[in-house]
């Protein structure tokens, strides 16, 4: 036995580096506020004031929780048939099916963005389309709009694949008992159906919501120079502000709002798969 | 652009990873240059004539801005050939980051504007080479504005609300705050907290009223094709966009301007320094500085160069952004003061989100 444990020795030694000392800079930078140099540092609370007594910054905070909030929505909505879709077709279907929702994330992000600005930008085929219906001078990219597409593009994938691994491993007998005991199309997605693939929405809306709300290379691709979301503002204090320590403050909120928000998804998931399987047996 | 420069540079690795692996001519074969560079700001086949000529490897990457390249250089990443701005030297020298140049093994100088050279920030140009040069203006499209509009209110034409809604801005704080501060008359140097905060106000007026754009290289191709009718653009960048749709125009306002310059400068930890030299004998060179010039667009320093593409037979004759105004004493180069560039980078993130907010 204890000639394996020594095998997680690298492992561990690996954590520690690439994980947890990153993480404990963010917190030390986050509570100091002398320049970027380690050994002369000095307490302060200094950064974490500057951020919430500026309605500037919480502003931009609510607009990414928003915007975070108005794209995990979405994917539900637009996830949720496809996967359903996706989890009731034959074999051979759904392995194709898989593999078009999982292809296009094999290829670098920032390309697949890259894409879209081609896609929404003035003259680009969005804007060709919308001129068959008159509307030829609506302005797409830079656009909040845009920033939504992008978003719901690039995380999409994540919901789909766990709401149809929910689907998929459903007894499908259940369904089978619904319709015996009567129930119809409707009645057996609501009550039987859906209950049972909750878990896989709350663990896709998870893989939806984190991401998109610290998201920042979308905002700035499609959004523009004059979007701004708490990503980018970060990003800014420490590539072009040099605020390494303020930069960190606001890292540390955000991180403790995504910790905040993985507990609550947690109870909502404990609750929901613990009602999940009360069905099952009952 | 910024997705040609990442194409760019991922092309440039493959060809220095591929193309040069089988060479061993030259007398640089088997050694490597590491060159960090603005994206889109070296001719179609400098790296690989240079290549040729030395038997090297070049491996160039890119930079989006001044500051991502200051802080990898200050946090110890190695580059034989920086190519920073004016200021960026200064500051890059009052860190002591920057070597001495051996002005023995370059050959360049006499062949360069005296214009250009002997700037505040390296005065006898003892670390550095001019690259490119130029100044910031205004591109407009002329059927869209009114040459009395810009003469009129210069840098003031972007808070008109006459052009609400058709403007660009240029996403850097130095650029935007010089604009800001030319306009209300104060030096763009500037480190009287009062004006800079005059100059915050009026940026985030426009931001505030105008719907602009904050855009960076997006700029030129956009304005190539008339998207809107003005923009806060570099000179060189305007000589191409007026090369590509003679409808637009570049204005200066007679309150002033920046001129600025970009320059190879060698870094203290440099690997190859040898090297480094021969590559900026190369780029100031007439072949070298030619390619440059007529990929890019932007101002040779190389005489030369200069007025071969200005002149009749040049791609860039009759365009007047492509020669740099000399003679207007509101004109000023770039410093540095650390101060202040805090002061005005919190400033320009706080018009930025500003104009988010108001969007």
């Amino acid at each position: 036995m204890k000639r394996f444990s020594q095998l997680a020795v690298p492992y561990i030694v690996w954590t520690v580096i690439m994980l947890l000392l990153p993480m404990l800079l963010i917190v030390l930078y986050a509570f100091t506020d002398t320049g970027n140099e380690i050994m002369t540092f000095r307490f302060t609370l200094a950064n974490f004031a500057k951020f919430f007594t500026d309605p500037d910054f919480l502003l931009v905070l609510w607009r990414s929780i928003k915007i975070a909030l108005k794209t995990t929505v979405i994917c539900v909505l637009i996830g949720y048939p496809i996967a359903y879709f996706i989890a009731f077709s034959s074999d051979k279907v759904r392995d194709m099916l898989i593999l078009a929702i999982t292809l296009p994330t094999w290829i670098n992000m920032l390309v697949r963005t890259y894409a879209w600005i081609g896609l929404l930008s003035d003259g680009g085929i969005f804007q060709s389309l919308l001129g068959i219906f008159g509307l030829g001078d609506t302005e797409l990219l830079y656009t909040e709009g845009a920033v939504l597409i992008g978003m719901v593009y690039n995380f999409i994938p994540f919901m789909i694949l766990q709401i149809n691994t929910s689907l998929s491993k459903m007894d499908r007998s259940l369904t089978d008992a619904s319709h015996d005991l009567g129930a119809d199309g409707i009645q057996t997605f609501l009550r039987v159906t859906l209950p049972l693939s909750l878990p896989g929405v709350v663990s896709g809306i998870s893989l939806v919501f984190l991401p998109a709300v610290s998201s920042f290379s979308i905002p700035k691709l499609l959004g523009g120079g004059q979007f701004f979301l708490i990503g980018n503002v970060i990003e800014n204090q420490f590539i072009t502000v040099g605020e390494w320590n303020f930069g960190s403050s606001i890292s540390l909120i955000m991180a403790l709002i995504m910790m905040g928000t993985m507990y609550l998804i947690r109870r909502l998931d404990a609750y929901s798969s613990g009602r999940g399987k009360e069905r099952e047996l009952t | 652009m910024k997705k040609l420069a990442i194409v760019a540079s991922a092309v440039l690795l493959c060809a220095a990873v591929s193309g040069c692996g089988g060479k061993n001519e030259g007398e640089y074969a088997g050694q490597t240059l590491h060159i960090y560079n603005w994206g889109e700001y070296t001719g179609e086949n400098l790296i690989s004539d240079f290549e040729e000529l030395t038997g090297c490897d070049v491996v160039m990457d890119n930079f989006e801005s001044n500051e991502q390249m200051y802080i990898r250089v200050e946090s110890g990443d190695t580059y034989d050939i920086l190519v920073p701005s004016d200021y960026m030297i200064e500051r890059l020298l009052s860190e002591d980051l920057l070597q001495p140049l051996d002005k023995e093994k370059l050959d360049c100088f006499d062949k360069l504007d005296p214009d250009v050279l002997g700037l505040p920030y390296d005065p006898d140009n003892d670390y550095s080479v001019p690259y490119f040069w130029g100044t910031v203006g205004i591109v407009y499209d002329k059927n869209k504005v009114d040459v009395a509009d810009l003469e009129k209110e210069g840098f003031g034409i972007f808070a008109d609300e006459k052009y609400k809604g058709d403007i660009y801005l240029y996403d850097s704080e130095r650029d935007s705050f010089m604009m800001a501060l030319k306009y209300l008359g104060y030096s763009m140097n500037t480190d009287d907290e009062a004006e800079l905060n005059e100059a915050y106000e009026w940026l985030i007026n426009i931001v505030e009223t105008m719907e602009p754009e904050i855009v960076t290289d997006e700029i030129i191709d956009n304005m190539a094709q008339g998207r809107k009718a003005l923009g806060l653009i570099y000179s060189g960048d305007a000589a191409y966009v007026i090369s590509e749709n003679p409808d637009m125009g570049f204005y200066l306002p007679e309150t002033g301007t920046n001129i600025w310059s970009d320059a190879m400068v060698i870094p203290k930890n440099a690997e190859n320094p040898e090297l480094a030299h021969e590559f900026i004998n190369y780029v100031s060179s007439y072949e070298g500085a030619l390619d440059n010039s007529v990929t890019v667009g932007y101002t040779s320093p190389n005489m030369e160069v200069m007025e071969y593409l200005s002149g009749e037979d040049g791609d860039y004759y009759g365009i007047d952004a492509y020669i740099p105004r000399s003679g207007n004493p509101n004109d000023e180069v770039f410093s540095y003061d650390a101060d202040t560039r805090l002061i005005i980078s919190d400033l320009w993130s706080r018009v930025k989100i500003a104009a988010s907010n108001a969007g």
